[in-house]
């Protein structure tokens, strides 16, 4: 690392969408749900380093690089470009900006103009910058990217260029301009696996040989090893574990993380992996409030420090809750296998349906409370009943620890035991009705 | 795992198109046993697709089998007419997970109804029989019976992936051919899916014909594996004896491209170019053109396919170097030959 400046600091950056509204809402003027897309994320990027974004399909990844390059506007926080905001930037350090920090998209296919010639498409970002000597530059860049000898590429049309060139057309094309920083969107995710190896460790030089850095997102743990140092992984809009890469692949902290790398296939029919064992698929990322972003899934979640209950069980009674909270519990299917009318039966028929594990104790009769206001229809009374119980620390605190030098982890499971009790403590004082939940932790995080 | 229950002998598939018949499918030749696991796996435009659906003879129509057999329990199957297919073959004895299987659910019909249309045409089931089936089907990949009559738009993206396994289970089929099911999907969902794919093989009985591109899935879940190459299979075995003793030029080279979670640092192997599109007869080697060690007699005739002769009878590869290949590549990427990485990318300007 040099002692100059990062070329790239992200702070605190949010970009949240506005979700659909349909009539009723507009009538009631209410306000539209914000898509917490990226939600508050930060890391800077020094010179000549790459760094991986890895993440699930939706955990805001593809967001984040098109905020980066300006194509969104920035909801909160903001992005510093060697020194300067881009929230200061006049026209012409737009300009200056979109030059020095290059795109990589991830489907090669499209991503190049069909009707020019690869010598066209390299050619076009040196006119529209105003810069001479094309033809050499052109020839330059093609001998970087390995697309020798020039000629025979020079006037070819992408129809006529397999997969693997045409992305290093798009690499070449990334590079001409000389920038500082590319950011890659899955770069090889498109490309059959015999020339995937290729185009990485093709990237990979060029970033040592030319002085770039590197974000590259991805959703492939597997391969980031050959690209980068430094790997971020990303849920629902923030960074849930951010590491050296070897490290972290040998030893993720974060569940999430664990999930992810236990996840991938090992190419050895000897090896004997374990599968998997969590399920379901992100939720949106609207109101997710202040806590842990993969607590609806995660099967270490924490439950309050004074109540004896099984993990999995505990599991269940939070993701129902949280069904609850997001209007899904389908109350009325249930009420049509239960033919007998009768409030009991439909407790019992609820309790059929989404609980396997058995609960006792003052956590069944809470449980069982709960389910009667429920099945008389006061829902409101159902969740506050299971929150005043059963709320886990990991949904009120947003948790993040430095576990190691460089190894930021945002998990309650890595914190000290002490921020863990003084959390755990506060999080039964969620009284409030239901909406105000996320604003109440927040201030509530702030109070601490 | 015991008798055939699918075998296909000697198999090419051609398409007709404007410039002559394309090959898909040259001699190809594969068993499987019942109760077996068995993965086809090759690169995009491999022609594993077309061999699918040659078996259920669900070819385009500019698609034929132009020589060949597909038998099924012993019986010949490749002539049988559509309707035939239909009422023995399709479903109850063969069915079918397709690519881009997220998709494949209408969204208009409750999961039941597409399970009654399904039995329906392939059974003489009644309504209420076909239900219980769904119903038990569904018991098996984890999820609530009382769910059958929902829509597909109730379901959250995996647990649609665990109803279409079950609309390809529920009647019974002996062999499943699943072609590319969690393409496209992030690894945690790909790994729930293959959970409920493994315990079909625990609790039914099931034969599985898995295409994909990805051979560490292969590896992973399935007895034994084919790997081809532009119409040609190139190597097919035991998973254990291909991966512990591959002998193709491109099965090896195949097999070191894929990363492994274990050796991130592992030099990974490039295949130069793309498999060829190829027109009349294939008498050749079709990875000639891309193999590092390709002599002259490999353009001179299609490779016959032998034994390798290791503890797997079933271990049979097409390549006429196939000793001085393997050694080859053996001496060359050796632990202590730094020179491994360079070689890789030396080789690695791409030839069309």
């Amino acid at each position: 690392m040099s002692t100059n400046q990062p070329v790239l600091e992200i702070k605190n950056l949010k970009k949240y969408f506005e979700g659909n509204t349909d009539i009723v809402d507009m009538i009631m003027r209410r306000e539209p749900p914000q898509i917490q897309a990226v939600d508050g994320v930060s890391m800077t990027l020094e010179e000549n380093e790459s760094v991986a974004v890895i993440g699930e399909s939706g955990c805001g990844k593809s967001t984040l690089l098109r905020t980066l390059i300006g194509l969104h506007d920035i909801s909160a926080g903001d992005i510093v470009y060697k020194g300067t905001p881009v929230s200061e930037f006049d026209k012409a350090d737009w300009k200056e900006y979109r030059r020095n920090v290059q795109v990589i998209f991830q489907d090669p296919f499209n991503s190049l103009n069909p009707k020019m010639t690869v010598r066209e498409s390299l050619a076009e970002p040196l006119d529209i910058h105003g810069i001479g000597n094309k033809e050499e530059r052109v020839r330059e860049v093609l001998e970087q990217v390995e697309l020798q000898p020039a000629e025979k590429y020079l006037n070819r049309k992408p129809t006529n260029l397999s997969g693997g060139e045409k992305q290093r057309v798009s690499i070449g094309r990334a590079l001409i301009l000389d920038p500082d920083v590319i950011l890659a969107d899955e770069p090889v995710s498109m490309l059959d696996v015999s020339t995937q190896a290729a185009v990485l460790t093709k990237m990979k030089e060029l970033i040592s040989d030319f002085d770039v850095s590197m974000i590259y997102i991805s959703h492939d743990l597997s391969t980031v090893s050959y690209i980068a140092e430094t790997v971020k992984v990303m849920y629902l809009g923030r960074f849930v574990e951010s590491a050296p890469t070897k490290r972290l692949l040998e030893d993720p902290k974060h569940p999430y993380t664990e999930a992810l790398v236990s996840a991938i296939p090992v190419p050895d029919p000897t090896y004997d992996r374990e599968r998997t064992e969590m399920s379901g698929a992100p939720r949106d990322p609207i109101d997710i409030g202040e806590g842990c972003r993969f607590r609806d899934r995660c099967p270490e979640v924490i439950p309050p420090d004074d109540i004896d209950i099984d993990q999995q069980a505990y599991r269940e009674v939070m993701s129902f809750r949280e069904f609850l909270e997001r209007e899904e519990v389908g109350l009325e299917r249930i009420e049509k296998i239960v033919e007998v009318n009768e409030r009991s039966a439909l407790v019992d028929a609820i309790q059929r349906e989404y609980f396997d594990h058995e609960l006792t104790g003052k956590n069944e009769s809470t449980l069982r409370s709960a389910l009667t206001s429920l099945a008389d229809g006061n829902e409101d009374l159902a969740i506050e009943r299971l929150r005043e119980r059963f709320e886990s620390v990991c949904e009120t605190t947003p948790p993040e620890v430095e576990a190691e030098p460089e190894w930021h982890v945002a998990c309650h499971h890595h914190t000290g035991t002490d921020r863990r009790t003084v959390a755990g403590g506060g999080g039964t004082n969620a009284t409030d009705d239901s909406g105000s939940d996320a604003t109440g932790s927040v201030a509530h995080a702030e109070n601490q | 795992m015991s008798d055939p229950l699918l075998e296909v002998d000697d198999l090419t598939v051609q398409y007709e198109t404007d410039s002559g018949m394309l090959t898909a499918t040259s001699n190809a030749s594969f068993t499987i046993s019942e109760g077996e696991f068995f993965g086809l796996a090759g690169e995009s435009g491999s022609g594993k697709s077309t061999l699918a659906k040659a078996i259920i003879g669900g070819l385009d129509d500019n698609g034929q089998i132009s020589s060949g057999t597909i038998k099924y329990r012993g019986e010949e199957i490749q002539d049988l007419s559509d309707t035939e297919l239909s009422q023995r073959i399709r479903w109850k004895e063969i069915s079918w997970i397709p690519q881009g299987a997220m998709s494949s659910l209408d969204p208009l019909q409750r999961v039941s109804e597409q399970a009654l249309e399904i039995g329906n045409v392939h059974t003489d089931l009644t309504d209420e029989e076909i239900r219980d089936k769904l119903k038990e089907t569904f018991d098996i990949v984890g999820l609530q019976e009382s769910r059958i009559d929902d829509y597909p738009h109730q379901f959250s993206g995996g647990m649609q992936q665990r109803a279409i396994i079950a609309l390809a289970l529920f009647l019974e089929p002996e062999l499943v051919i699943a072609d590319e099911p969690t393409t496209a999907l992030d690894v945690i969902m790909q790994d729930q899916i293959f959970k409920y794919l493994d315990r079909l093989k625990d609790e039914l009985d099931v034969s599985l014909l898995l295409i994909t591109h990805d051979i560490s899935v292969i590896f992973e879940s399935c007895d034994s594996v084919a790997i081809m190459h532009a119409s040609q299979i190139a190597e097919r075995g035991t998973t254990d004896a291909v991966h512990a003793n591959p002998r193709h030029p491109y099965a090896f080279m195949f097999k070191e491209a894929f990363p492994d979670i274990r050796e991130p640092k592992r030099e990974l192997e490039v295949i130069e170019g793309h498999p060829p599109e190829l027109m009349g007869d294939v008498d050749f080697c079709s990875f000639a053109d891309r193999c590092p060690w390709a002599a002259p007699e490999c353009r001179a005739g299609a490779p016959p396919t032998e034994s390798v002769g290791d503890d797997d009878p079933s271990h049979m590869t097409a390549c006429v170097r196939k000793e001085e290949a393997y050694e080859m590549y053996q001496s060359d990427t050796s632990p202590s030959d730094d020179g491994g990485g360079a070689q890789s990318i030396a080789r690695m300007g791409e030839v069309d």
